[in-house]
């Protein structure tokens, strides 16, 4: 569905992603691992286009859509859960949620997804027009998720989706992810905590320093004596 | 009565600023533009008065895409500085070019409402200041339904909080910028269209009307439109005041005082809710 090759992407003088091969199959949960600065958002970012890369080529679906513009990524199917979560906060849940269906005309389609939506999310129901800068981080986190499913996209990006939340609702959104990824949603996930990504993922990439060092099916990275050092604790 | 037209000025230049970071020192000529553009559809082309505001609009919003596509567009992500002296080098440049094409000499629009002044017990106003009021008034509306209502407006709102996020909704971001600054333009040749009639015509008019701009924008808060808005009136009664109270020579002068006083005591704005964080 999705293959990366020998993508290169910098920042000004500073390269982020050397030579990033990697590949997603239709349905499959992927998970990239690393540490802070690893470039595992770059790699994100560079698949829906907000970083052009330098070098290499992305494929969706067998077509070249390196250099494409976000919207255009994005019309292919592509939709990107932003780190940080990046709800508009001074726009109501109702609008951030039409954000997410900016690029779609099928207004029957869009009306049949908010209600989807607000069948997962029902506090995202209760909230419909309350500032999104007024909701919990667990809140705006399931608005951003929510945001995303939206556009229908056929692949998700998610980065870091459990960043600076408390760890009972970590759980919720993770529950979520699984039953997006369930519903027939290909997902590719960027995430810090390592131990529960690998059980989560069926394949998983480990980054450092702007490279891909390992990749495997997430059960034997979990075992991988490199992997449970640097990012299990033990 | 003419305060809706500050507000006019003040919230174009507001949702330029607000949105694309840029300050806009030529407001004040899109101001002109519109103001020769309706005198020459009137005069030149002989177009009937009311339809030649709406194409004074257009014009104004016209030169303003222009502008964003030649020289905003290149400097996108240069600092803000950068942006404020080519506005300056706007401001010059299209202030000459008016003094090139119309002359100094100053012209007058005709209009065919009365001149005759309406009266209702002991308030009286002329037929083309309630003209003005009311027209400016509707375009007010009307900009805050695009903003509030439209997908347009969500998308310009949504650029203005998070532009990479809005990136990733699918907002084309130039595209945006190039709307925003058309619509910035528009609405101030709109003020320049209805108050060209009111007073005369010359290169130089723009000056005062970016002052003017820019205290309606300094009284209601940078960035915010409901500010833009009141503020304009505010400094409308009060200029109104000033002039029938202490003399009419001091009419420009008690907005700036106001202004001042402003800056002084509060200075996020008149209507500035807490100070935006984060």
């Amino acid at each position: 569905m999705l293959a990366l090759e020998r993508v290169t992407a910098r920042y000004g003088a500073v390269t982020a992603l050397r030579d990033v091969s990697l590949t997603v199959g239709v349905g499959e949960f992927v998970c990239l691992i690393g540490a802070n600065g690893a470039g595992k958002s770059t790699t994100l970012k560079a698949i829906s286009g907000l970083v052009p890369a330098a070098a290499g080529r992305i494929r969706f679906d067998g077509y070249d859509i390196h250099g494409l513009a976000p919207q255009e990524i994005l019309k292919r199917g592509i939709a990107h859960c932003p780190e940080g979560r990046r709800v508009f906060p001074y726009m109501t849940v109702d609008e951030n949620l039409a954000m997410g269906a900016y690029v779609r005309r099928d207004v029957a389609g869009v009306a049949a997804d908010l209600e989807r939506v607000f069948t997962h999310f029902p506090i995202l129901a209760e909230r419909r027009r309350q500032p999104a800068g007024t909701l919990s981080g667990g809140e705006q986190q399931m608005l951003a998720i929510g945001r995303a499913l939206m556009a229908r996209p056929r692949l998700i990006l998610f980065d870091e989706p459990s960043l600076g939340l408390a760890p009972t609702v970590v759980e919720t959104v993770f529950a979520i992810i699984a039953g997006i990824q369930r519903e027939g949603t290909t997902v590719l996930m960027v995430e810090q905590n390592a131990y529960v990504a690998l059980q989560l993922a069926s394949r998983a990439y480990v980054m450092e320093t702007g490279r891909i060092v390992l990749e495997g099916p997430a059960r034997a990275l979990a075992d991988d004596e490199h992997v449970k050092r640097a990012y299990l604790g033990g | 009565m003419l305060g809706a037209t500050y507000s006019l000025l003040g919230i174009g230049l507001t949702l330029v600023f607000g949105l694309m970071n840029v300050v806009n020192f030529a407001h004040g000529e899109f101001y002109t533009l519109g103001a020769y553009a309706t005198f020459a559809a009137l005069v030149l082309g002989s177009v009937n008065f009311f339809l030649a505001i709406p194409i004074a609009i257009v014009v104004g919003a016209a030169a303003g895409a222009l502008c964003d596509r030649v020289l905003l567009r290149p400097l996108r992500g240069a600092s803000i500085d950068t942006v404020m002296l080519v506005m300056i080098g706007v401001w010059i440049a299209m202030q000459n070019a008016e003094l090139l094409g119309w002359g100094g000499v100053a012209k007058n629009i005709p209009t065919p409402l009365p001149t005759q002044p309406l009266t209702a017990g002991p308030v009286s106003v002329a037929p083309l200041r309630l003209f003005v009021f009311v027209v400016s008034g509707l375009l007010i509306l009307g900009a805050h339904l695009v903003l509030a209502k439209t997908k347009l407006g969500r998308a310009m709102r949504a650029t203005f909080q998070d532009r990479e996020t809005a990136a990733l909704m699918g907002v084309s971001i130039d595209r945006i910028h190039t709307i925003t600054f058309a619509f910035g333009a528009g609405l101030a040749a709109a003020a320049g269209a209805l108050l060209g009639p009111v007073f005369l015509l010359y290169p130089s008019m723009g000056d005062l009307a970016s002052l003017k701009a820019f205290s309606v924008v300094i009284l209601g808060g940078l960035g915010n439109f409901a500010g833009a808005a009141l503020g304009g009136l505010v400094l409308g009664i009060a200029e109104e005041l000033g002039a029938g109270y202490i003399s009419s020579g001091y009419r420009d002068a008690v907005g700036f005082i106001i202004i001042v006083v402003v800056l002084l005591l509060r200075p996020a704005g008149l209507f500035a809710r807490a100070e935006r964080v984060g």
